[in-house]
Protein backbone atom coordinates (compact mmCIF):
# COMPACT_ATOMS: atom_id res chain seq x y z
CA UNK A 1 0.00 0.00 0.00
CA UNK A 2 1.33 3.41 -0.90
CA UNK A 3 1.72 5.59 2.15
CA UNK A 4 0.84 9.28 1.94
CA UNK A 5 3.64 10.28 4.31
CA UNK A 6 6.94 8.56 3.68
CA UNK A 7 9.31 8.25 6.65
CA UNK A 8 12.48 9.76 5.06
CA UNK A 9 10.80 13.03 4.00
CA UNK A 10 9.00 13.39 7.29
CA UNK A 11 12.20 12.71 9.20
CA UNK A 12 14.31 15.11 7.13
CA UNK A 13 11.94 18.00 7.73
CA UNK A 14 11.37 17.46 11.43
CA UNK A 15 13.59 20.24 12.78
CA UNK A 16 11.82 22.76 10.54
CA UNK A 17 8.38 21.41 11.36
CA UNK A 18 8.95 21.13 15.11
CA UNK A 19 11.05 24.23 15.78
CA UNK A 20 11.15 26.31 12.59
CA UNK A 21 14.87 25.70 12.15
CA UNK A 22 15.80 27.04 8.70
CA UNK A 23 18.89 27.38 6.55
CA UNK A 24 19.34 31.02 5.57
CA UNK A 25 21.55 32.32 2.78
CA UNK A 26 24.00 34.88 4.17
CA UNK A 27 24.37 36.38 0.73
CA UNK A 28 20.79 36.95 -0.51
CA UNK A 29 18.72 36.10 2.58
CA UNK A 30 16.75 33.25 1.00
CA UNK A 31 15.28 30.81 3.53
CA UNK A 32 15.40 27.03 3.02
CA UNK A 33 13.40 24.67 5.18
CA UNK A 34 15.87 21.83 4.67
CA UNK A 35 19.61 21.50 5.25
CA UNK A 36 21.55 22.71 2.23
CA UNK A 37 25.07 23.97 1.60
CA UNK A 38 24.21 25.90 -1.58
CA UNK A 39 21.54 28.62 -1.77
CA UNK A 40 18.89 27.58 -4.23
CA UNK A 41 18.27 31.21 -5.28
CA UNK A 42 21.74 32.75 -5.67
CA UNK A 43 24.02 29.67 -5.59
CA UNK A 44 26.06 31.17 -2.75
CA UNK A 45 27.72 28.62 -0.46
CA UNK A 46 27.35 30.91 2.55
CA UNK A 47 24.30 29.21 4.06
CA UNK A 48 23.90 29.09 7.84
CA UNK A 49 21.43 27.51 10.23
CA UNK A 50 18.93 29.94 11.72
CA UNK A 51 15.65 29.79 13.60
CA UNK A 52 12.48 31.69 12.76
CA UNK A 53 10.85 33.53 15.69
CA UNK A 54 8.02 31.99 17.71
CA UNK A 55 5.72 34.91 17.11
CA UNK A 56 4.32 36.27 13.87
CA UNK A 57 1.56 38.50 12.53
CA UNK A 58 -1.33 37.35 10.40
CA UNK A 59 -1.34 38.65 6.84
CA UNK A 60 -4.38 36.80 5.51
CA UNK A 61 -6.07 33.40 5.64
CA UNK A 62 -8.44 31.06 3.85
CA UNK A 63 -10.78 28.29 4.98
CA UNK A 64 -10.17 24.91 3.35
CA UNK A 65 -13.42 23.04 2.74
CA UNK A 66 -12.21 20.68 0.02
CA UNK A 67 -9.16 19.16 1.65
CA UNK A 68 -6.44 17.00 0.09
CA UNK A 69 -5.89 13.33 0.97
CA UNK A 70 -5.13 12.72 4.69
CA UNK A 71 -6.69 16.06 5.72
CA UNK A 72 -10.33 15.14 5.00
CA UNK A 73 -11.48 14.68 8.59
CA UNK A 74 -10.18 18.09 9.63
CA UNK A 75 -12.26 20.14 7.17
CA UNK A 76 -13.14 22.92 7.47
CA UNK A 77 -9.75 24.20 8.62
CA UNK A 78 -7.86 27.48 8.40
CA UNK A 79 -4.63 28.06 6.49
CA UNK A 80 -2.97 31.43 6.94
CA UNK A 81 -0.10 33.48 5.61
CA UNK A 82 1.97 34.80 8.51
CA UNK A 83 4.86 37.24 8.62
CA UNK A 84 7.75 37.31 11.08
CA UNK A 85 9.50 40.42 12.36
CA UNK A 86 12.28 40.08 9.79
CA UNK A 87 9.78 39.99 6.92
CA UNK A 88 9.97 36.23 6.27
CA UNK A 89 6.55 34.89 5.30
CA UNK A 90 5.24 31.40 5.89
CA UNK A 91 2.06 29.50 5.07
CA UNK A 92 0.83 27.74 8.20
CA UNK A 93 -2.20 26.10 9.73
CA UNK A 94 -4.11 28.39 12.13
CA UNK A 95 -5.69 26.69 15.12
CA UNK A 96 -7.60 27.32 18.36
CA UNK A 97 -9.61 30.27 17.09
CA UNK A 98 -12.86 31.45 15.56
CA UNK A 99 -12.89 33.22 12.20
CA UNK A 100 -14.14 36.41 13.90
CA UNK A 101 -10.83 36.66 15.79
CA UNK A 102 -8.72 36.56 12.65
CA UNK A 103 -8.13 40.18 11.76
CA UNK A 104 -5.05 40.95 9.62
CA UNK A 105 -2.19 42.04 11.86
CA UNK A 106 -3.17 40.11 15.00
CA UNK A 107 -0.32 38.54 16.92
CA UNK A 108 0.05 34.78 16.60
CA UNK A 109 2.26 32.33 18.49
CA UNK A 110 3.69 29.05 17.32
CA UNK A 111 2.48 25.74 18.70
CA UNK A 112 3.21 22.17 17.62
CA UNK A 113 0.16 20.22 16.57
CA UNK A 114 -0.83 17.11 14.71
CA UNK A 115 -0.77 18.14 11.03
CA UNK A 116 -2.27 14.97 9.57
CA UNK A 117 -2.29 11.25 9.98
CA UNK A 118 -1.88 8.62 7.31
CA UNK A 119 -5.00 6.54 7.93
CA UNK A 120 -5.08 4.38 11.04
CA UNK A 121 -1.84 2.51 10.33
CA UNK A 122 0.51 5.06 8.77
CA UNK A 123 2.61 7.85 10.22
CA UNK A 124 1.30 10.72 12.29
CA UNK A 125 2.88 13.99 11.18
CA UNK A 126 3.46 16.75 13.74
CA UNK A 127 4.48 20.31 13.02
CA UNK A 128 4.06 24.02 13.54
CA UNK A 129 0.75 25.80 13.54
CA UNK A 130 -0.11 29.25 14.79
CA UNK A 131 -2.80 30.39 17.19
CA UNK A 132 -3.82 33.81 18.50
CA UNK A 133 -1.24 34.63 21.21
CA UNK A 134 -2.48 33.74 24.68
CA UNK A 135 0.73 33.88 26.67
CA UNK A 136 1.83 37.52 26.56
CA UNK A 137 5.32 36.64 25.37
CA UNK A 138 6.29 34.88 28.55
CA UNK A 139 7.54 31.68 27.04
CA UNK A 140 8.24 29.80 23.87
CA UNK A 141 5.33 27.49 23.15
CA UNK A 142 6.14 24.05 21.80
CA UNK A 143 9.88 24.50 22.41
CA UNK B 1 23.42 12.14 67.66
CA UNK B 2 23.56 9.57 70.46
CA UNK B 3 21.17 6.77 69.69
CA UNK B 4 19.98 4.70 72.65
CA UNK B 5 18.76 2.02 70.35
CA UNK B 6 18.25 1.75 66.65
CA UNK B 7 15.02 0.70 65.05
CA UNK B 8 15.65 -0.36 61.50
CA UNK B 9 12.91 -0.04 58.95
CA UNK B 10 14.17 -0.93 55.50
CA UNK B 11 12.04 -0.78 52.41
CA UNK B 12 13.22 -1.47 48.90
CA UNK B 13 12.23 0.69 45.95
CA UNK B 14 13.24 -0.25 42.43
CA UNK B 15 13.62 2.67 40.06
CA UNK B 16 13.77 1.14 36.58
CA UNK B 17 16.00 -1.56 38.02
CA UNK B 18 18.80 1.01 38.22
CA UNK B 19 18.50 2.72 41.54
CA UNK B 20 17.84 1.06 44.84
CA UNK B 21 16.96 3.20 47.81
CA UNK B 22 17.47 2.00 51.36
CA UNK B 23 15.86 4.06 54.07
CA UNK B 24 17.08 3.44 57.60
CA UNK B 25 15.48 5.10 60.61
CA UNK B 26 17.43 5.51 63.81
CA UNK B 27 15.53 6.52 66.91
CA UNK B 28 17.45 8.41 69.59
CA UNK B 29 17.16 7.92 73.34
CA UNK B 30 15.23 11.11 73.99
CA UNK B 31 11.70 10.39 72.74
CA UNK B 32 10.76 14.10 72.63
CA UNK B 33 13.74 15.28 70.60
CA UNK B 34 13.52 12.16 68.52
CA UNK B 35 16.33 12.14 65.96
CA UNK B 36 16.35 10.38 62.63
CA UNK B 37 19.12 9.53 60.27
CA UNK B 38 18.32 8.79 56.69
CA UNK B 39 20.91 6.80 54.81
CA UNK B 40 20.32 6.93 51.11
CA UNK B 41 22.49 4.52 49.20
CA UNK B 42 22.36 4.87 45.45
CA UNK B 43 24.37 3.01 42.91
CA UNK B 44 26.36 6.07 41.96
CA UNK B 45 26.20 8.32 45.00
CA UNK B 46 26.04 7.77 48.70
CA UNK B 47 25.08 10.52 51.08
CA UNK B 48 23.85 10.67 54.62
CA UNK B 49 21.57 13.29 56.14
CA UNK B 50 20.94 13.53 59.86
CA UNK B 51 18.35 15.77 61.44
CA UNK B 52 15.55 16.00 63.96
CA UNK B 53 11.91 15.38 63.07
CA UNK B 54 10.37 18.68 62.04
CA UNK B 55 13.69 19.87 60.64
CA UNK B 56 14.38 19.66 56.96
CA UNK B 57 15.00 15.95 56.91
CA UNK B 58 14.44 14.62 53.42
CA UNK B 59 13.65 11.01 52.88
CA UNK B 60 14.43 11.70 49.27
CA UNK B 61 17.52 13.80 49.52
CA UNK B 62 18.50 16.64 47.26
CA UNK B 63 15.80 16.39 44.58
CA UNK B 64 13.65 19.37 43.61
CA UNK B 65 11.12 20.62 41.10
CA UNK B 66 12.69 23.45 39.06
CA UNK B 67 9.87 23.96 36.63
CA UNK B 68 6.27 22.89 36.19
CA UNK B 69 3.86 23.40 33.35
CA UNK B 70 0.25 22.52 32.67
CA UNK B 71 -1.71 22.52 29.46
CA UNK B 72 -5.46 22.12 28.98
CA UNK B 73 -7.04 22.07 25.49
CA UNK B 74 -9.49 24.84 24.75
CA UNK B 75 -12.68 22.89 24.07
CA UNK B 76 -15.16 22.02 26.84
CA UNK B 77 -18.30 19.94 26.81
CA UNK B 78 -20.78 20.28 29.63
CA UNK B 79 -21.73 17.05 31.40
CA UNK B 80 -25.35 18.14 30.99
CA UNK B 81 -24.86 18.15 27.18
CA UNK B 82 -23.68 14.51 27.30
CA UNK B 83 -26.56 13.68 29.66
CA UNK B 84 -29.00 15.27 27.21
CA UNK B 85 -28.02 12.69 24.57
CA UNK B 86 -28.56 9.73 26.87
CA UNK B 87 -31.52 10.97 28.92
CA UNK B 88 -29.67 11.02 32.23
CA UNK B 89 -30.88 13.48 34.91
CA UNK B 90 -28.46 16.38 35.58
CA UNK B 91 -28.46 15.63 39.31
CA UNK B 92 -26.46 12.43 38.81
CA UNK B 93 -23.47 13.91 36.98
CA UNK B 94 -19.94 13.46 38.39
CA UNK B 95 -18.47 16.76 37.08
CA UNK B 96 -19.74 20.06 35.61
CA UNK B 97 -17.77 19.93 32.37
CA UNK B 98 -14.66 18.39 30.87
CA UNK B 99 -11.87 19.46 28.52
CA UNK B 100 -11.78 18.00 25.01
CA UNK B 101 -8.74 17.95 22.73
CA UNK B 102 -9.23 19.36 19.25
CA UNK B 103 -8.60 17.25 16.14
CA UNK B 104 -4.99 18.43 15.90
CA UNK B 105 -4.12 17.65 19.51
CA UNK B 106 -3.00 14.38 21.04
CA UNK B 107 -0.80 13.18 23.88
CA UNK B 108 2.37 14.26 22.02
CA UNK B 109 1.27 17.85 21.43
CA UNK B 110 -0.24 18.22 24.91
CA UNK B 111 2.89 16.79 26.57
CA UNK B 112 5.14 19.04 24.47
CA UNK B 113 3.23 22.20 25.34
CA UNK B 114 3.11 21.41 29.08
CA UNK B 115 6.84 20.60 29.00
CA UNK B 116 7.68 23.82 27.16
CA UNK B 117 6.00 25.73 30.00
CA UNK B 118 8.00 23.73 32.57
CA UNK B 119 11.25 24.58 30.77
CA UNK B 120 10.21 28.25 30.52
CA UNK B 121 9.58 28.36 34.27
CA UNK B 122 12.89 26.67 35.06
CA UNK B 123 14.70 28.97 32.63
CA UNK B 124 17.27 26.33 31.70
CA UNK B 125 18.81 25.30 28.39
CA UNK B 126 16.86 22.23 27.14
CA UNK B 127 20.20 20.56 26.37
CA UNK B 128 20.76 20.02 30.10
CA UNK B 129 17.76 17.67 30.23
CA UNK B 130 18.90 14.06 30.42
CA UNK B 131 15.57 12.22 30.50
CA UNK B 132 12.09 12.65 29.03
CA UNK B 133 9.49 10.23 30.34
CA UNK B 134 5.88 10.50 29.24
CA UNK B 135 3.19 8.65 31.16
CA UNK B 136 -0.14 8.19 29.40
CA UNK B 137 -2.85 5.72 28.58
CA UNK B 138 -3.40 7.34 25.18
CA UNK B 139 0.02 7.25 23.50
CA UNK B 140 -0.67 7.98 19.80
CA UNK B 141 1.39 5.00 18.66
CA UNK B 142 1.17 1.48 20.10
CA UNK B 143 4.81 1.06 19.11
CA UNK B 144 6.95 4.20 18.72
CA UNK B 145 7.77 6.31 21.74
CA UNK B 146 5.92 9.53 22.51
CA UNK B 147 8.97 10.74 24.47
CA UNK B 148 11.31 10.95 21.47
CA UNK B 149 8.87 13.15 19.54
CA UNK B 150 8.33 15.39 22.56
CA UNK B 151 12.09 15.69 23.13
CA UNK B 152 12.73 16.67 19.52
CA UNK B 153 9.91 19.22 19.59
CA UNK B 154 11.46 20.75 22.72
CA UNK B 155 14.92 20.81 21.17
CA UNK B 156 16.45 18.53 23.79
CA UNK B 157 19.89 17.09 23.02
CA UNK B 158 19.81 13.50 21.72
CA UNK B 159 22.00 12.24 24.60
CA UNK B 160 18.85 11.32 26.43
CA UNK B 161 16.98 8.66 28.32
CA UNK B 162 13.42 8.33 27.10
CA UNK B 163 10.59 5.87 27.44
CA UNK B 164 6.83 5.82 27.53
CA UNK B 165 5.17 4.75 30.74
CA UNK B 166 1.79 3.20 31.20
CA UNK B 167 -0.05 2.77 34.49
CA UNK B 168 -3.55 4.14 33.86
CA UNK B 169 -3.91 7.42 35.78
CA UNK B 170 -0.62 7.15 37.68
CA UNK B 171 1.66 6.87 34.65
CA UNK B 172 2.62 10.54 35.09
CA UNK B 173 3.62 10.24 38.74
CA UNK B 174 5.49 7.03 37.90
CA UNK B 175 7.60 9.26 35.63
CA UNK B 176 8.17 11.61 38.59
CA UNK B 177 9.47 8.68 40.67
CA UNK B 178 11.81 7.52 37.87
CA UNK B 179 13.23 10.95 37.11
CA UNK B 180 13.72 11.67 40.84
CA UNK B 181 15.75 8.48 41.18
CA UNK B 182 17.88 9.33 38.15
CA UNK B 183 18.53 12.86 39.42
CA UNK B 184 19.33 11.66 42.95
CA UNK B 185 21.76 9.06 41.61
CA UNK B 186 23.60 11.68 39.60
CA UNK B 187 22.93 9.94 36.29
CA UNK B 188 21.20 13.04 34.90
CA UNK B 189 21.25 16.76 35.77
CA UNK B 190 17.63 17.50 34.87
CA UNK B 191 14.76 15.29 33.76
CA UNK B 192 11.24 15.85 32.49
CA UNK B 193 8.42 13.81 34.01
CA UNK B 194 5.24 14.29 32.00
CA UNK B 195 1.71 12.99 32.47
CA UNK B 196 -0.56 13.65 29.48
CA UNK B 197 -3.73 12.09 28.15
CA UNK B 198 -6.60 12.33 25.72
CA UNK B 199 -8.67 9.84 27.65
CA UNK B 200 -11.21 7.58 25.96
CA UNK B 201 -14.76 7.18 27.22
CA UNK B 202 -17.19 4.84 25.50
CA UNK B 203 -20.38 6.66 24.40
CA UNK B 204 -23.06 6.30 27.13
CA UNK B 205 -20.53 4.87 29.62
CA UNK B 206 -20.13 6.59 33.01
CA UNK B 207 -16.57 7.56 31.98
CA UNK B 208 -17.85 9.59 29.05
CA UNK B 209 -18.71 12.43 31.45
CA UNK B 210 -15.20 12.63 32.91
CA UNK B 211 -12.60 11.26 30.42
CA UNK B 212 -10.78 14.49 29.56
CA UNK B 213 -7.62 15.82 27.92
CA UNK B 214 -4.68 17.64 29.49
CA UNK B 215 -1.06 17.37 30.49
CA UNK B 216 1.36 18.40 33.21
CA UNK B 217 5.15 18.33 33.17
CA UNK B 218 7.59 18.58 36.07
CA UNK B 219 11.20 19.51 35.40
CA UNK B 220 13.20 17.85 38.15
CA UNK B 221 16.81 18.51 39.16
CA UNK B 222 19.07 18.78 42.21
CA UNK B 223 17.73 20.98 45.00
CA UNK B 224 19.39 24.31 45.47
CA UNK B 225 19.24 27.86 44.15
CA UNK B 226 16.03 28.70 42.33
CA UNK B 227 14.16 25.49 43.11
CA UNK B 228 10.35 25.74 43.09
CA UNK B 229 9.78 22.88 45.53
CA UNK B 230 11.96 20.25 47.17
CA UNK B 231 10.71 16.72 46.67
CA UNK B 232 11.07 15.44 50.21
CA UNK B 233 9.46 12.06 50.01
CA UNK B 234 8.29 9.53 47.43
CA UNK B 235 6.71 6.14 48.00
CA UNK B 236 4.50 3.78 46.08
CA UNK B 237 1.87 1.16 46.89
CA UNK B 238 0.65 -1.29 44.24
CA UNK B 239 -1.50 -4.42 44.10
CA UNK B 240 -3.11 -6.50 41.36
CA UNK B 241 -6.61 -4.99 41.37
CA UNK B 242 -8.66 -5.38 38.16
CA UNK B 243 -10.84 -2.25 38.41
CA UNK B 244 -10.23 -0.78 34.93
CA UNK B 245 -8.47 -2.05 31.82
CA UNK B 246 -8.21 -1.81 28.06
CA UNK B 247 -7.17 -4.78 25.96
CA UNK B 248 -4.99 -4.56 22.85
CA UNK B 249 -6.69 -3.08 19.74
CA UNK B 250 -9.73 -1.96 21.79
CA UNK B 251 -10.80 1.67 21.43
CA UNK B 252 -12.40 2.03 24.85
CA UNK B 253 -11.55 0.76 28.32
CA UNK B 254 -13.74 -1.47 30.50
CA UNK B 255 -14.22 -0.96 34.21
CA UNK B 256 -15.72 -2.59 37.27
CA UNK B 257 -18.27 0.17 38.03
CA UNK B 258 -18.63 0.39 41.80
CA UNK B 259 -15.62 -1.87 42.22
CA UNK B 260 -13.46 1.12 41.19
CA UNK B 261 -14.25 2.74 44.57
CA UNK B 262 -13.55 0.99 47.87
CA UNK B 263 -11.08 -1.81 46.93
CA UNK B 264 -9.45 0.24 44.19
CA UNK B 265 -9.25 4.04 44.56
CA UNK B 266 -9.78 4.34 48.30
CA UNK B 267 -7.69 1.33 49.36
CA UNK B 268 -4.63 2.47 47.40
CA UNK B 269 -4.88 6.21 48.09
CA UNK B 270 -5.29 5.57 51.81
CA UNK B 271 -2.56 2.92 51.97
CA UNK B 272 -0.06 5.22 50.20
CA UNK B 273 -1.06 8.18 52.40
CA UNK B 274 -0.53 6.04 55.49
CA UNK B 275 2.99 5.14 54.31
CA UNK B 276 3.73 8.86 54.57
CA UNK B 277 2.49 8.79 58.18
CA UNK B 278 4.50 5.65 58.95
CA UNK B 279 7.63 7.46 57.84
CA UNK B 280 7.19 10.21 60.39
CA UNK B 281 4.96 12.87 58.84
CA UNK B 282 1.64 13.96 60.31
CA UNK B 283 -1.22 15.31 58.20
CA UNK B 284 -1.06 18.56 60.22
CA UNK B 285 2.26 19.32 58.50
CA UNK B 286 0.61 19.59 55.08
CA UNK B 287 -0.88 22.89 53.94
CA UNK B 288 -2.37 21.30 50.81
CA UNK B 289 -3.43 17.75 50.01
CA UNK B 290 -3.89 16.67 46.38
CA UNK B 291 -5.45 13.33 45.48
CA UNK B 292 -6.13 11.82 42.09
CA UNK B 293 -9.47 13.15 40.87
CA UNK B 294 -11.59 10.71 38.83
CA UNK B 295 -14.65 12.73 39.85
CA UNK B 296 -15.34 15.57 42.26
CA UNK B 297 -16.59 13.35 45.08
CA UNK B 298 -13.70 10.89 45.53
CA UNK B 299 -10.85 13.21 46.66
CA UNK B 300 -13.06 14.77 49.37
CA UNK B 301 -14.26 11.32 50.47
CA UNK B 302 -10.67 10.02 50.75
CA UNK B 303 -9.70 13.10 52.78
CA UNK B 304 -12.63 12.53 55.13
CA UNK B 305 -11.59 8.89 55.69
CA UNK B 306 -8.07 10.07 56.59
CA UNK B 307 -9.32 12.89 58.83
CA UNK B 308 -7.93 15.62 56.55
CA UNK B 309 -10.02 18.82 56.47
CA UNK B 310 -11.72 19.53 53.11
CA UNK B 311 -10.20 23.03 53.00
CA UNK B 312 -6.75 21.46 52.40
CA UNK B 313 -8.11 19.49 49.44
CA UNK B 314 -10.21 22.22 47.82
CA UNK B 315 -7.30 24.37 46.40
CA UNK B 316 -6.11 21.44 44.25
CA UNK B 317 -9.46 20.31 42.86
CA UNK B 318 -9.71 20.84 39.09
CA UNK B 319 -11.82 17.85 38.10
CA UNK B 320 -15.17 19.65 38.44
CA UNK B 321 -14.34 22.05 35.59
CA UNK B 322 -11.98 20.05 33.33
CA UNK B 323 -12.86 16.43 34.14
CA UNK B 324 -10.38 13.63 34.78
CA UNK B 325 -7.19 14.24 32.81
CA UNK B 326 -6.01 10.70 33.68
CA UNK B 327 -2.17 10.59 33.82
CA UNK B 328 -2.19 14.35 34.42
CA UNK B 329 -4.99 14.37 36.99
CA UNK B 330 -3.18 14.55 40.34
CA UNK B 331 -0.30 16.49 38.76
CA UNK B 332 -2.83 19.08 37.49
CA UNK B 333 -3.99 19.47 41.10
CA UNK B 334 -0.36 19.91 42.14
CA UNK B 335 0.19 22.54 39.42
CA UNK B 336 -2.90 24.45 40.59
CA UNK B 337 -1.63 24.33 44.19
CA UNK B 338 1.88 25.49 43.16
CA UNK B 339 0.16 28.41 41.38
CA UNK B 340 -1.06 29.68 44.75
CA UNK B 341 1.41 28.34 47.33
CA UNK B 342 3.98 30.24 49.40
CA UNK B 343 7.57 29.26 50.23
CA UNK B 344 7.79 26.92 53.23
CA UNK B 345 4.40 25.28 52.65
CA UNK B 346 4.15 21.51 52.35
CA UNK B 347 2.06 19.65 49.77
CA UNK B 348 1.03 16.00 49.93
CA UNK B 349 0.18 14.54 46.53
CA UNK B 350 -1.19 11.00 46.15
CA UNK B 351 -1.92 9.72 42.67
CA UNK B 352 -3.98 6.69 41.77
CA UNK B 353 -3.71 4.46 38.74
CA UNK B 354 -6.07 1.60 38.02
CA UNK B 355 -4.66 -1.86 37.93
CA UNK B 356 -3.75 -0.59 40.61
CA UNK B 357 -1.46 1.62 42.63
CA UNK B 358 -0.82 4.97 44.29
CA UNK B 359 2.30 7.14 44.47
CA UNK B 360 2.64 9.47 47.46
CA UNK B 361 4.88 12.55 47.35
CA UNK B 362 5.69 15.31 49.79
CA UNK B 363 6.77 18.64 48.29
CA UNK B 364 8.15 21.58 50.27
CA UNK B 365 7.65 24.84 48.39
CA UNK B 366 10.81 26.98 47.97
CA UNK B 367 11.54 30.65 47.27
CA UNK B 368 11.95 29.98 43.53
CA UNK B 369 8.17 29.75 43.18
CA UNK B 370 7.70 33.51 43.48
CA UNK B 371 9.94 34.42 40.58
CA UNK B 372 9.08 31.47 38.31
CA UNK B 373 5.32 31.18 38.71
CA UNK B 374 4.54 34.03 36.29
CA UNK B 375 6.71 32.74 33.44
CA UNK B 376 3.98 30.47 32.01
CA UNK B 377 0.17 30.28 32.08
CA UNK B 378 -1.45 29.42 35.40
CA UNK B 379 -3.89 26.52 35.62
CA UNK B 380 -6.68 29.03 36.35
CA UNK B 381 -5.87 30.91 33.12
CA UNK B 382 -5.98 27.67 31.13
CA UNK B 383 -9.32 26.80 32.72
CA UNK B 384 -10.68 30.24 31.80
CA UNK B 385 -9.58 29.83 28.17
CA UNK B 386 -12.48 27.71 27.01
CA UNK B 387 -14.94 27.26 24.21
CA UNK B 388 -18.03 25.11 24.56
CA UNK B 389 -18.89 22.52 21.94
CA UNK B 390 -22.00 20.40 21.51
CA UNK B 391 -22.11 16.62 21.41
CA UNK B 392 -21.84 16.48 17.59
CA UNK B 393 -18.64 18.55 17.51
CA UNK B 394 -17.38 16.47 20.45
CA UNK B 395 -17.83 13.30 18.37
CA UNK B 396 -15.90 14.90 15.50
CA UNK B 397 -13.08 16.25 17.71
CA UNK B 398 -12.61 12.87 19.38
CA UNK B 399 -12.60 10.96 16.09
CA UNK B 400 -15.72 9.02 17.05
CA UNK B 401 -17.34 9.50 13.65
CA UNK B 402 -16.39 6.36 11.71
CA UNK B 403 -16.93 5.75 8.02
Amino acid sequence: MHAVFRPPVNWRHRRFRYRLVVWRCQNCGAVHHYATSICRRCRSNRVAEDKLPDRARLITYTVVKNPPVAFEKQAPYIVGLVEFEDGTRLVAGITDCDLEELKPGIELERVVRKIAEDGESGLIVYGYKFRPAITRGRYTPGG
Amino acid sequence: MTAGYISLNVRNHQYAGRVAVILAEAVAENPVRCCQSTVVDYRFNTFIRVGAIGDELSRLSGVAVHGYGAYIPMFRIKASEIARIWGVPDSELPVLEKSVNSLDEDTVTIAAEAASYAIARAGIDPDRIGAVYVGSESHPYAVKPTGTIVADVLGVNSKLLSADLEFACKAGTEAVELVSGLVASGMIEYGLAIGADTAQGRPRDALEYTAAAGGVALLIGRSGEGAIADLEYAASYVTDTPDFWRRNHERYPMHGSRFTGAPAYFHHIISAAKMVLDDGYSFDEFDYVVFHQPNTKFPYAAAKMLGIPAKKVEPGVVCNVIGNTYAASSMMGLAKVLDQSKPGERILMVSYGSGAGSDAFVFRVREGIQEKRGRAPLVSELIERRRYIDYALYLKARGKIRE
